[in-house]
């Protein structure tokens, strides 16, 4: 683990708990002291005391101990639990690891009590609790304290990045880009658009123009009517001078138009092109970088949030690049630029006009916050509506089946209305809003008026017309800037949260990845050891616990055993699909990790129980591993798979499309495709993960046939629930919670007296 | 019908009936809750079935391997020792955080923090976006925080006006 994510973790810790983000130095020092120099192993914090209230304390794994720390002086364990060793200082207890012989964890809906025993009929030597919050780093001493008792050893890694990983990971996992100010994350956005600064300072000048010449107009109109139709109409200018000049004006004012549209258009165009480059070079980053992220951060990330990321987020992303930036910006310039020429015009009108536009500025915004509440109640009730029909149309024929289409109707028309009301709260608030906010803003134009027509009117008068139309031209353009000021809090929300949203997944590195110089093996010979490997996905439950083996090149292994006792996850292990938590998986004898991951996989072939056809033809399909490989080869891959024949049968043979949306196949059919690939690719290491438990029994001849060309000459690993299947297995690996419960031949196994193996082959004897 | 079933992992036994006066129930010297049917004793843990509609009748007890024992359908049907030790179970096994106010609800990309005022005491936890309370029988939300804590607001109308406010989108 990389120190840039202990530090991330620790800010997690540090920004989102209440708990420390670390066991205390000086704590550690005072720990080491009193164990002789024993190094932490482990630790975790137990928040909850024996009365179920909030508390603090530290349970700390060494060598030969298990230290508890309660800076209160309480033990997390009630007044029963006595001290097994002179505590030296306050709050500190000692208790030799020796004396532990068991282990018990007892899980509540919010809290886990973990208890150490000596002996059945002794008071526990502790009693510990805490919430689900901690449960990781529980958990993993409960597995080291667990594996001691039975006399095995469990290498840990650093305690402090264990410990800050554990608390860590479930907001890690629902958010991996933590303290991310939207500022930093909006200049990191701004950086997309480097490459395409001329285009940008073209679309920025664009914009800056049509900003400048909007203001002439309303100066023009004021200065004709001021200037010329005034004098005329007096009699003081001469008409046909007056003409000349008020068509001069005209053109003026065309010319303006034709300018500002100009820049319109280049503005609009070049930014709406920048915009669609920098989400393209997003999109592309986020594919490539998908590509490269390890099947962990699949497996926790839903595969619709991931699309609407490349998708939708991006979306968002243009939409604030093309216009966003550049209309609020603009809209600053133009409330300043504004209020300074009303002001200049008439310092009494423009304070009328100016002094309101932070008001309403800040009204709007209100009205953004104030309507969110709103918004969410919606959202909420929206995710009813969807969950209904995610529910009801993939499960539409349990629905038919049990006859509940009415109920499901009622279900969906309630939650229906319920939605449409909300909606119609939305939008009476902002259909109330907006008016009342342009009744306000026109109210202002109002008070010109009434504060500029004692002026314009009689003797002496001390406001030109010219200027006054002037002004009221420049106060209609008021409106506009105010609205965009208004919303930008928003606008601007929107987009950084999306560009949080895809930084979020650029910034998660692989937890996968190859060292430096990683080493290419050539050729593999295919020999798998394992040595005490364990592993757990999540950090809590351990799904792999100290596996050893060494297998041989060009054997045949048959894992069997119960579901979800580790048989896929020991073969996602030798594939490296994920990193072993602890011990070593060696592929001819050297670590996977120190291997070239991309070359190592190119090595090993992997035939499921239910095979992913891509939107793709027949042949696409077989040669996936392998681009460009002759028919020939694929032809002879398909009939080594017994594919061939029904490939033939299909109406543009193996230029068929299937997959999604394409021809449908049954489950025999895309089996035996899946094997042709495998077959193509030629894999020193072949993994079968159940690939006949879904066919009938004729199809799963025809597939075993198939199987039985491909595993000649491989290392092979076959999971399979029929043991039957397993008959040319060298030798059979019987997996039960984790571990290698049993290890030998068929004929070995069935000599052991109430083995496992044994018992599952009698059991499905019996029900043949 | 209330009160006591057993079910065994043995087919012989399953769905056999154990009457009220044969469960005794009682925590071990080692801290452990123990369940003694028909003179044999397991170490066993309480889990509600129905934790929100009925908390109180039918409980499973279960062993360390997580398979039923017993199922006590009304707790009000056992000695009044065992009752006791059942309560103390209970207690750990079903403990959730009650929460008294909402201090302050924050939102930022994916995730929603609620700073909360506890039976427990303050504590801070966060949610998925798209996660919404549930609402329980009796009326109230419970809340499921990203690591699986789980939060209660009995009865909602009886917070103070602020936190009512900010929990008002939550609320049907």
């Amino acid at each position: 683990m990389s120190t840039a994510i202990h530090d991330t973790d620790r800010r997690i810790i540090d920004r989102y708990t209440d708990q420390p983000a670390g066991l205390p130095a000086e704590l550690r020092h005072r720990i080491e002291a009193m164990t002789g120099a024993e190094p932490v192993l482990l630790y975790a914090f137990a928040d909850i005391d024996d009365r179920y209230m909030l508390a603090s304390a530290w349970v700390v794994l060494t060598r030969s101990h298990v230290v508890v720390v309660s800076p209160d002086g309480r033990f997390m364990a009630g007044d029963t639990v006595p001290s097994t060793s002179a505590a030296e200082g306050a709050g500190i207890r000692l208790i030799e690891r020796w004396h532990v012989t068991a282990v018990h964890d007892s899980r509540g809906l919010s809290a886990s009590t973990l208890t150490l025993t000596a002996a059945r009929n002794e008071p526990p030597l502790l009693v510990v609790r805490y919430t689900n919050r901690q449960r990781r780093a529980f958990e993993r001493i409960r597995f080291v304290l667990e594996e001691g008792i039975e006399g095995r050893d469990v290498p840990c890694g650093d305690p402090d990045l264990e410990y800050a990983a554990a608390i860590a990971r479930p907001i890690r996992d629902t958010q991996a880009l933590v303290a991310g100010r939207p500022t930093s994350v909006l200049l990191r956005l701004l950086g997309y658009m480097r490459p395409y600064r001329k285009e940008l300072a073209f679309g920025m000048t664009a914009a800056a123009l049509i900003t400048a010449v909007s203001i002439a107009p309303p100066w023009i109109a004021g200065r004709l009517i001021d200037r010329v139709v005034g004098p005329a109409q007096a009699g003081t200018l001469d008409v046909g001078r007056a003409s000349t000049i008020a068509w001069l004006a005209v053109a003026a004012l065309a010319m303006v138009h034709v300018i500002r549209q100009a820049a319109a258009l280049a503005r609009l165009r070049l930014m709406s092109v920048v915009g669609e480059w920098v989400v393209r070079d997003l999109r592309s980053e986020l594919y490539a970088h998908l590509q490269r992220l390890s099947l962990s951060f699949f497996a926790r990330k839903k595969t619709g949030g991931l699309i609407t990321r490349v998708t939708s987020d991006t979306d968002r992303i243009w939409e604030f690049l093309a216009f966003g930036i550049i209309d609020a910006s603009l809209s600053i310039v133009m409330l300043i630029g504004l209020s300074v020429v009303l002001l200049s015009l008439d310092w009494r009108l423009g304070l009328v006009m100016t002094v309101p536009a932070p008001v309403f500025c800040w009204l709007i915004y209100r009205h953004g916050e104030k309507i969110n509440p709103l918004f969410l109640r919606t959202w909420r009730k929206w995710s009813r509506v969807t969950d209904v029909l995610s529910d009801t149309i993939p499960g539409v024929r349990v629905v038919k089946a049990f006859n509940q289409e009415q109920r499901e109707v009622d279900r969906f028309v309630e939650h229906n209305d319920d939605v449409t009301d909300e909606a119609n709260n939305v939008h009476r608030m902002w259909t109330t809003f907006w008016p009342v906010i342009m009744l306000a803003v026109h109210g202002t134009t109002v008070m010109v008026w009434a504060l500029a027509v004692p002026r314009l009117l009689g003797e002496g008068a001390t406001l030109s017309t010219g200027t006054f139309v002037s002004f009221l031209l420049y106060a209609t353009m008021f409106i506009a800037p105010i609205d965009v000021i208004g919303q930008m809090a928003r606008t601007m929300h929107r987009a950084t949260s999306s560009a949080h949203r895809v930084f979020e997944v650029l910034d998660t590195e692989p937890d996968v990845r190859d060292i430096q110089n990683a080493i290419r093996l050539e050729p593999v010979e295919g020999r798998v050891t394992f040595d005490n490997v364990s592993f757990s996905y999540d950090g809590v439950r351990q799904v792999v616990r100290g596996v050893s083996f060494d297998v041989r090149p060009g054997e045949l292994i048959g894992l069997v055993g119960p579901s979800g006792g580790g048989k896929s996850t020991l073969v996602n292990l030798v594939a490296r699909f994920w990193d072993v938590s602890g011990g070593v998986v060696r592929i001819d004898g050297i670590d996977v990790r120190e291997l070239d991951g991309g070359h190592l996989r190119r090595q090993i072939g992997i035939v499921l129980q239910d095979p992913y056809l891509f939107h793709a033809t027949v042949l696409e399909n077989i040669s996936y591993g392998l681009p460009g490989a002759s028919p020939v080869d694929v032809i002879a891959a398909a009939q080594s798979a017994n594919a061939h024949d029904f490939i033939c049968r299909l109406p543009f043979g193996y230029e068929t499309v299937v997959g999604e949306r394409g021809q449908t196949l049954s489950g025999g059919e895309r089996q035996r495709i899946s094997i042709a690939r495998a077959i193509l690719n030629d894999p020193r290491i072949l993994i079968l993960d159940e690939a006949t438990s879904a066919v009938d029994t004729e199809t799963e001849r025809e597939i075993q046939e198939a199987l039985d060309r491909l595993i000649a000459g491989r290392t092979v690993f076959a999971i399979a629930h029929r043991l039957s299947t397993l008959r040319r297995a060298s030798r059979l690996f019987v997996i039960v919670d984790g571990r290698l419960a049993e290890c030998g031949t068929h004929r070995e196994l069935m000599q052991v007296p109430d083995g496992r193996y044994r018992r599952l082959h009698e059991m499905q004897l019996s029900m043949q | 019908m209330r009160g006591l079933t057993s079910r065994r992992r043995e087919p012989s036994r399953t769905e056999s009936q154990v009457k009220t006066e044969t469960l005794r129930l009682e925590w071990s010297r080692a801290g452990r809750l123990i369940a003694s049917i028909d003179g044999t004793e397991h170490a066993v843990t309480v889990s509600r079935c129905f934790p929100w509609s009925e908390p109180m009748a039918f409980l499973s007890l279960r062993d360390t391997e997580d398979a039923e024992v017993a199922l006590v359908a009304d707790p009000l049907s056992l000695d009044a020792a065992s009752r006791a030790a059942l309560d103390s179970a209970l207690a750990g096994a079903s403990f959730v955080f009650g929460v008294r106010a909402v201090i302050d609800l924050d939102e930022e990309v994916e995730l929603r923090t609620w700073h909360v005022s506890t039976d427990q005491g303050e504590r801070r936890f966060q949610t998925r976006l798209d996660d919404w309370p549930r609402k329980l029988p009796d009326g109230g939300l419970l809340v499921r925080d990203v690591t699986g804590d789980l939060y209660r607001i009995g009865d909602v109308r009886g917070l103070d006006r602020k936190s009512r406010e900010r929990l008002w989108a939550f609320v049907d």
